[in-house]
């Protein structure tokens, strides 16, 4: 596994108009790794995600991506650099089926190319979407919809995959299988940023991670030094 | 039996005037579906194509069918410039500021057609404008069957354009879901220019073929308006194929209402329709 540098967040602080959000926020995600970002809700997680996607943009700091500024990038640009983000709640395009979804996922230039490949890769590490790829996409249960979100992030041919609180609403046992497949898909060569609400089962499938609070980082380091240090156990475990 | 063969006429004639009636009501459903916004300059802006169709007529003896080759990508254009000049930034403040924009564009389009050509009632004639075909003991005017003849055509081109590529997907993504859209890199200020774009081309095919069917004069527009609304409320704002049905259902509930209650019945049935959908089913026979 490289240690090339691939996402570097620089002390950004971000606001809602007046109200600020996040303070000096810094973090770096190495090319290869799956990084969490965990947090309890309203702790500024998925702020800190639509300010890396472009949605909002910081005040203060910067932003690079693979080398590259994109601290002002706008969010439909920012795609074709080659982050793709999976957002809280799937966001599916409800009236669209299954493989329209995963069609317009490949709407950027560098990912219309690739579109057969990636779709072929898709279906092979959810087989379950290719036999509903007619359905329309809100007639799916709750995991199978985000395995169409996760496979509409791959159809955009993204180095890093940002994924919003995948387990939100989804069983023990999907959500397992998605890690899984989590997995598979850094064993290909993509990156992973997971945001979860969910701190423990968070920090065992990631390799770093970041434990963000009242919108600044709190603790970072090896998920596994993570695990072990007192006070996430005091403060997220309960012990 | 007798009452069957009295009834062919206005079911035949229903039918047609409904496939006129969903081409006019596709460029005004597709931007509600899109940008959320009522474009009430919509109807104004096809009988425009109307006039602009009766002068090339008129001073060069251009075809308006022909009229349309240029015709089409000028109100293509037409519609990119609006939007990105006009409705963008006002859409972005409101819904009601972009109402009222359209109010304002329909206002001077309407006085600037007086001005132009008078507020004298005009007509698309040609070679084929009297030209009918009989079936049984009804007769049918060309123009009619070239009515649903584009209807058809429009909207197949409108759902595999939708559907089948790029572009069309990004426009209907967005309207389903704008931030998602945003995040496949879809520039959904560019979607709403394009959407805009499309609904003005079709308005372009609307003109012609009202045109070629009923006389028209500046304020003609307004009746469209009325009636592409009462179109898309029957079928469900924002739906495709509820624009076809509520096309048809219009049509027929005109020509059957004309039939059993004369003159008067003839608008008066088709929007009791629109007020029995509103009652029953508010989101339409085909909404979500």
């Amino acid at each position: 596994m490289s240690e090339e540098v691939l996402l570097q967040v620089n002390n950004i602080d971000v606001f809602y108009g007046n109200l600020q959000v996040l303070w000096d926020i810094s973090l770096v995600v190495n090319s290869g790794e799956i990084v969490a970002i965990a947090g309890a809700n309203g702790a500024g997680k998925t702020t800190l995600l639509k300010t890396i996607s472009g949605v909002l943009h910081p005040a203060q700091g910067s932003i690079e991506f693979a080398g590259k500024g994109i601290t002002k990038m706008q969010a439909s640009d920012i795609v074709g650099q080659g982050i793709s983000q999976i957002p809280e709640g799937r966001q599916l395009f409800p009236e669209m089926t299954v493989a329209q979804n995963l069609f317009i996922g490949s709407y950027n230039r560098g990912a219309r190319a690739k579109r057969d490949q990636n779709l072929t890769r898709v279906y092979e590490l959810f087989p379950v979407l290719e036999e509903r790829k007619k359905q329309l996409a809100k007639t799916l249960s709750g995991g199978e919809q985000q395995m169409v979100a996760i496979g509409r992030g791959l159809m955009a041919n993204p180095r890093l995959m940002i994924i919003d609180e995948m387990s939100l609403g989804l069983s023990p046992l999907i959500v397992s299988e998605l890690f899984q497949v989590l997995n598979e898909i850094r064993n290909r060569g993509i990156t992973i940023l997971l945001v979860e609400q969910n701190v423990w089962q968070t920090l065992k499938k990631a390799d770093r991670a970041y434990v963000i609070e009242t919108g600044r980082i709190v603790l970072s380091g090896k998920a596994n030094d993570l695990m072990d240090e007192e006070d996430v156990r005091n403060a997220y475990f309960g012990e | 039996m007798e009452l069957l063969s009295d009834l062919a006429s206005p079911i035949i004639f229903g039918i047609l005037l409904g496939g006129l009636y969903v081409v006019i009501a596709l460029g005004l459903s597709l931007v509600f579906g899109v940008m959320k916004v009522i474009n009430v300059a919509h109807g104004t802006l096809v009988i425009l194509a109307s006039y602009l169709a009766f002068f090339a007529l008129s001073q060069w003896a251009v075809d308006p069918i022909l009229w349309l080759l240029p015709g089409i990508p000028l109100f293509f254009v037409l519609g990119l410039l609006i939007e990105k000049y006009l409705l963008n930034r006002a859409i972005k403040m409101s819904a009601d500021a972009a109402l009222i924009i359209a109010f304002g564009i329909a206002l001077i389009i309407q006085n600037a057609v007086q001005i132009i050509w008078t507020p004298q009632s005009r007509s698309l004639i040609t070679d084929y404008s009297f030209e009918s075909f009989q079936i049984g003991n009804v007769y049918i005017p060309l123009v009619y069957i070239l009515d649903f003849a584009v209807a058809l055509i429009v909207m197949l081109a409108i759902h595999q354009f939708l559907n089948r590529t790029y572009l069309g997907q990004s426009i209907t993504a967005a309207s389903q879901d704008k931030e998602a859209a945003e995040l496949m890199g879809i520039n959904s200020t560019r979607v709403y220019q394009v959407a805009f774009g499309i609904a003005m081309a079709l308005g372009a095919i609307a003109g012609v073929f009202f045109g070629l069917t009923f006389p028209f004069n500046p304020t003609s527009g307004n009746a469209l308006l009325i009636i592409a609304f009462g179109v898309i409320i029957l079928g469900g704002l924002g739906s495709m194929v509820g624009t076809f049905i509520g096309g048809m259902i219009f049509g027929l509930s005109q020509t059957l209402g004309g039939h059993f209650f004369g003159p008067t019945g003839q608008l008066l049935v088709p929007f009791l329709m629109v007020l029995v959908v509103l009652t029953i089913r508010p989101q339409g026979l085909f909404g979500r």
